[in-house]
């Protein structure tokens, strides 16, 4: 059994650097699977915009998780969400063209496994496969237990909230 | 242990930074009118001229806001959007250092802009 920042230094995971405000340390934190890593690494950049908004879909995800990673108010069903059935305790994070799926390993900490265009997503019902590949992929992780966040009020996985 | 960043120009982290602050102060105030029972996204698309979907889309993220479409939103929603620009904040012994061919060149890695953005209701 590992804790997360065991895992981290294992590069079993790997915790997303925020720049942040100067001198300001991260008030939430990102962790990521080497898949996510890969993605955002490899398919992310070149991923294009269903709404060919003035952000690119690189540019979305960048700025949402550093919302997240500084704290910010993160709004309840726009930019994150509890996926069905929510018991299992897999959430995503959401920008208009991406979504993040993953889980809250502690209060204001996400460990995000899987991502894909959003209009993809729900245009072939990848939900429930993406949801399946998060519950395997933390099964799989040697971490303490409890590996996630029991509870699908958002007051229970993130600080700063509010619903739309 | 390595951590990763995506990687964007600090222009537009700046831009993206921008376009979610004000984005998030026109959803707080979209949210605060209907709750007040003042105007709807309904009232505000009615107000403006378009069609509700329009606006529902403006707010969500998922179609651009330009810079009068920001006011009229403001308007509508009794606010007025008032705007400022700041110094950026010069971090001292943030400096980068990259080697070209023939010469050194240090760079002033600076943070983006945190210009703010605030809205005030309408006198």
């Amino acid at each position: 059994m590992a804790t997360l920042a065991e895992l981290e230094a294992r590069d079993v995971i790997f915790r997303y650097g925020s720049d942040g405000d100067e001198g300001k340390l991260a008030e939430r934190l990102f962790f990521m699977s080497p898949r996510l890593r890969a993605w955002f690494e490899e398919d992310l950049p070149g991923l294009g915009s269903t709404w060919q908004i003035e952000l690119s879909p690189a540019e979305q995800v960048a700025d949402l998780i550093e919302a997240f990673c500084e704290g910010g108010e993160l709004s309840v069903g726009r930019m994150f969400k509890c996926l069905n059935p929510k018991e299992s305790g897999v959430w995503e994070l959401k920008t208009a063209d991406v979504r993040i799926f993953g889980w809250f390993y502690k209060k204001d900490c996400f460990v995000g496994h899987r991502a894909d265009g959003a209009e993809r997503i729900k245009t072939i019902n990848l939900y429930p496969g993406y949801h399946g590949e998060v519950l395997r992929f933390r099964d799989g992780l040697d971490l303490d237990p409890p590996k996630f966040i029991l509870g699908t009020d958002p007051d229970v996985v993130v600080s700063n909230f509010d619903y739309p | 242990m390595s951590s990763f960043q995506i990687s964007i120009t600090p222009s537009r982290r700046a831009a993206a930074r921008f376009v979610r602050k004000v984005r998030a102060e026109l959803q707080k105030a979209a949210v605060q009118s209907k709750a007040s029972g003042g105007a709807s996204q309904s009232d505000v698309a009615r107000t403006i001229g378009v069609h509700r979907s329009v606006i529902h889309r403006e707010l969500k993220g998922t179609s651009n806001l330009s810079l009068g479409r920001v006011a009229e939103l403001a308007h509508a929603l009794g606010k007025t959007p008032q705007f400022s620009l700041e110094d950026l904040p010069v971090k001292k012994g943030n400096l980068q250092t990259t080697v070209t061919v023939g010469e050194t060149r240090a760079i002033d890695v600076s943070p983006r802009s945190s210009a703010p953005v605030q809205f005030y209701e309408v006198a």
